[in-house]
């Protein structure tokens, strides 16, 4: 290791980063901290903000760096705390004898450089290592009026903005009936400015998630055949209504608020009691990096739980705006650890925050889980009848088959039912995949497509995704 | 849902498609569910209620025609252990062109595995891949019948039952060791055939091509296809039958070719002759000297000068013109008699030096030790190391630690890695990935340790292909 803090303190772009990185040299941050000394390279996963970890290498020998966070301070917090805990607590890396993919790629792109290291940034007087440690201690204190001023503007931010979304829902119940009167052709054709407009209506509204969802809409009818689109469309403006609805009966319920307004924070989800909390093996199914016409990218984890008897999936989600950025992915497919997650409150828990990682583990087949009814969506009715504003629902899918039709579309179609249900597929596949048995896939079904997401094979664990 | 909802469904939608209420045309159970509300909220619970429905009671409608693939063939070979194959697909990735990716599947085929279907896939048209592939390449080939690759001796009547790749395979093995039973199936079978297999099949006859194979080549003389007529004069000239003769006028390609050569002498006691390039005045000339030792056999050049394959190429003046002295390697790769191709081959690898790189073209001609001693002798020069790409029909992981240390190369390559000349960078990363090829496991593990230690990045994508070779190094 060939840090000492003073060249932390020299590469830190400024003192607000090296607070924030002092917050996050506790080990419980990291649930993978890895060295390679004949590769000169540290590498960590930090569990920050967001559900999905950030990965994070260093070369200690050039201090070059990268992480996957969409900070734009360069190095950012994360990378500092790595560095931090190399200088401090070496001992807390684990020896690897090969570096990770991910580390591989990175250092497949990078070109060494032959300048010499650590070189201070301008402005980098005034930031001090001693400072950044001493701000958790300098907390001030707060006295009971300020406390109860607070939680009373508070309370009434909560109240104004109910008011707002119950306004905003009003607004949107008229715009569905205008499009029912107009005609849903024309809807179909102009759903793009159609659902602009209604969309920034909502988020002057204050209901900011539900504008999101409907900024999508036009995407998600585009993606599919024209004599489908006027259904879909009565799909998704009848899920709306349903949406609206059971929000002003319940409008404290979180699932519907984080549908509709604002999410609540990871440190509200890991303290709220009734939240779900399972500590499985869990197997990264695969992941989805998509920019939003919203300005905003999600970034969508999928697991696989596979200690339980049924199928059960957990949604590792985030978004970052996409002016930070391509963001690189947190997980590889098929990556298997042991961990803790904490479920969002849901009638179907399935976005999830990882409070606890213990340890990576190799990758193998999945269990065999019971493919007992007929009906291979019949994960998709159950996630339906208790929440039917939902569109996406992860089901795993029986031994099966992919095929094509006349138009050279694909379709999955089960094995023991071969001229019963066929799901046709999103995107184009793989050829090859045409001529595997899938012994079990694993997929979102949309309510009009199959995006597939992993299977097994004879040929072992194919990454769909 | 019952046939009246279905039915009330269907009318709903159709309403809304155009616009208006529908609620007249709900079925009576849904619009239980919307009576007494204004008419705009009738509409959105009677959306609610028909989206609900077709997310739940329907489902797409499949086609009736779905065609599944036959199964995908498992390989006679065992599957690269999963551990490997993230370096497997870094080594994919780096490979820059279909060469490249083929050298990847040629060592690991050389190790013992075969590389995951979704890895990487043989084209249909692929017949460079190793045989193994040759179910996976039928495959792709789409062939949808009921036949099944047999694993039984190939023979006229059960020709049928094999698909293409599988009985190229079949007859590669069987010119092997059966040439002229081969030559007599090709006869047979490939007359029934398209031009382009008919092609293939002959193409085959490399393996083990001898006298008696001459009179069927001779037979093909009169084929339909000229590429088959071509490929079967060019077989005729490697044993040393002359093509059609020719007038002898300048319509004549030979001779036109032979008008592109100057014949001279040399040597004050002992007076000798030599062929070297003419020199022409015009690029347009410089191509038709081209195109005519593209398309003209060896055995008819040296005919024309009234000597030998083998004097002619003793004659040759190699270093004149670097790109003549290229096509006179490819028409001797070509053309040339097996003699011709290994005096070639010896004669400039013994003057070692400039020339040597040329043999490279005759590679595929050689057999498994001449191949060798070239590489190691270009190894040992290193003036010529980027050409050692071009080399082709190459055996994988061969080369020893000590090749690669019997000579300059490995100094050369270290320099390169820790010099600031990116040109210099862009050749070491190059012979790296050829190096990584033709290595063996341990001689790819230290050339990594030296390189490295040179100061190339541990995990640089050009050491990509050294480090499956190392990692392929046994059980």
């Amino acid at each position: 290791m060939e840090f000492d803090l003073n060249t932390i303190e020299a590469l830190a772009p400024d003192q607000a980063s090296l607070s924030a990185a002092s917050k996050l040299t506790r080990q419980s941050n990291w649930p993978r901290l890895e060295k390679n000394e004949e590769l000169a390279l540290v590498w960590g996963e930090c569990q920050g903000s967001g559900s999905n970890p950030y990965r994070v290498v260093v070369d200690t020998g050039d201090h070059g760096y990268k992480c996957t966070c969409p900070s734009r301070k360069f190095p950012c917090k994360h990378t500092l705390a790595l560095m931090w805990i190399a200088a401090t607590a070496p001992a807390s890396f684990t020896a690897a004898g090969s570096a990770p993919e991910w580390v591989n790629d990175w250092l497949g792109r990078r070109r060494k450089t032959t300048s010499p290291p650590a070189v201070p940034t301008p402005g980098a007087a005034g930031k001090s290592i001693g400072e950044a440690s001493l701000d958790d201690e300098s907390a001030t204190v707060e006295d009971a009026a300020a406390i109860e001023r607070r939680e009373a503007a508070q309370r009434k931010r909560v109240e104004d903005t109910r008011s707002s979304v119950a306004a905003a829902l009003d607004e949107l119940d008229q715009w569905i009936s205008d499009q029912l009167r107009l005609g849903l052709a024309g809807f179909v054709d102009n759903s793009s400015d159609r659902c602009r407009r209604i969309a920034a209506r909502l988020v002057d509204m204050k209901a900011t998630a539900l504008a999101g969802r409907i900024d999508e809409i036009p995407s998600r009818l585009m993606g599919l055949r024209s004599e489908e689109r006027p259904d879909a469309a009565i799909r998704e403006l009848g899920k709306l209504v349903l949406l609206a609805k059971a929000w002003r009966q319940t409008p404290d319920d979180a699932e519907l608020r984080r549908l509709v307004s604002t999410s609540e924070s990871r440190e509200q989800v890991l303290a709220n009691p009734d939240a779900i909390q399972v500590e499985s093996l869990w197997e990264v199914l695969g992941e989805k990096i998509e920019t939003r016409r919203d300005g905003l990218v999600s970034h969508s984890t999928w697991l696989l739980d596979l200690k339980s008897a049924a199928p059960r999936f957990a949604l590792l989600l985030d978004y970052f705006p996409a002016s930070a950025g391509r963001r690189s992915n947190a997980f590889t497919p098929g990556d298997r650890f042991v961990a803790r997650l904490v479920f969002y409150p849901a009638r179907q828990p399935l976005r999830a925050l990882v409070a606890e990682r213990r340890g990576d583990v190799s990758s193998g087949q999945w269990p065999d889980f019971s493919f007992g009814a007929a009906d291979p969506l019949a994960a998709h009715v159950a996630h339906q009848d208790t929440a039917p504003w939902l569109t996406d629902c992860p089901v795993l899918l029986p031994p099966g088959a992919i095929l094509l039709d006349d138009r050279g579309d694909a379709w999955w179609q089960s094995t023991d039912d071969p001229h019963g249900i066929a799901l046709p597929i999103a995107d184009a596949v793989n050829p090859t995949l045409l001529g595997l048995d899938l012994a079990a896939t694993a997929a979102l079904w949309s309510g009009s497509r199959l995006h597939l997401l992993a299977a097994q094979s004879g040929f072992g664990r194919l990454d769909l995704s | 849902m019952n046939e009246i909802e279905q039915t009330g469904l269907a009318t709903m939608r159709d309403c809304w498609i155009t616009g208006g209420t529908s609620f007249e045309l709900a079925p009576a159970t849904w619009k239980e569910f919307a009576a007494g509300a204004s008419p705009d909220e009738r509409e959105r619970r009677l959306l609610a209620i028909a989206a609900q429905a077709l997310e739940i009671a329907l489902r797409p409608a499949a086609p009736k025609t779905l065609k599944r693939r036959p199964p995908l063939p498992e390989l006679a070979l065992p599957m690269l252990p999963e551990r490997l194959r993230p370096l497997l697909r870094a080594a994919l990735k780096h490979a820059a062109d279909a060469r490249g990716k083929s050298r990847v599947v040629a060592l690991v085929a050389s190790r013992g595995f075969v590389l995951h279907p979704m890895d990487w896939m043989p084209a249909a048209s692929d017949q460079t891949s190793p045989d193994v592939y040759a179910p996976w390449i039928d495959w792709q080939a789409g062939v949808d019948g009921e036949k099944h690759t047999s694993r039984e001796q190939l023979t006229a009547e059960n020709w049928d039952e094999f698909y293409p790749a599988a009985r190229r395979s079949a007859l590669a093995d069987m010119r092997r060791t059966a040439p002229a039973v081969a030559r007599q199936l090709i006869e047979t079978k490939g007359s029934s055939e398209p031009a382009e297999i008919r092609l293939a099949l002959i193409a085959l006859m490399h393996f083990g091509l001898g006298a008696g194979d001459v009179p069927f080549l001779k037979s093909l003389s009169a084929d339909r296809s000229g590429k088959v007529r071509e490929l079967a004069g060019r077989m005729l000239a490697r044993l040393g039958e002359h093509g059609q003769p020719g007038d002898g006028g300048l319509e004549d390609p030979t001779t036109e070719l032979a008008a592109f050569i100057t014949e001279g002498k040399s040597g004050f006691i002992r007076r000798r002759t030599t062929y070297a390039p003419a020199k022409l005045k015009s690029p347009a000339q410089e191509r038709r000297r081209a195109e005519l030792f593209e398309t003209c056999n060896l055995v008819d050049l040296a005919a024309r000068f009234g000597v030998t394959e083998t004097d002619f190429i003793g004659a040759w003046q190699f270093g004149a013109d670097n790109n003549v002295d290229i096509l006179v390697s490819r028409m001797v790769a070509a053309s040339g008699s097996d003699t011709a191709v290994t005096h070639m081959a010896d004669t400039l690898a013994a003057e070692g030096g400039k020339p040597a790189p040329f043999v490279l073209h005759l590679m595929p001609r050689l057999d498994s030790r001449r191949q060798r001693d070239l590489i190691r002798l270009i190894l040992k020069d290193t003036h010529y190391l980027g050409a050692l790409s071009l080399a082709e029909g190459v055996e994988a992981g061969w080369l020893d630690w000590a090749d690669l240390t019997n000579g300059k190369t490995l100094p050369a390559l270290c320099a390169a890695v820790a010099g600031n000349d990116e040109a210099a960078k862009r050749g070491a990363d190059q012979l790296l990935e050829t190096l990584g090829f033709f290595a063996t496991a341990a001689a790819a593990e230290k050339l990594i340790g030296d390189v490295v230690a040179a100061g190339m990045a541990p995990a640089a994508p050009s050491l990509g292909l050294l480090r499956l070779n190392a990692s392929l190094a046994g059980p």
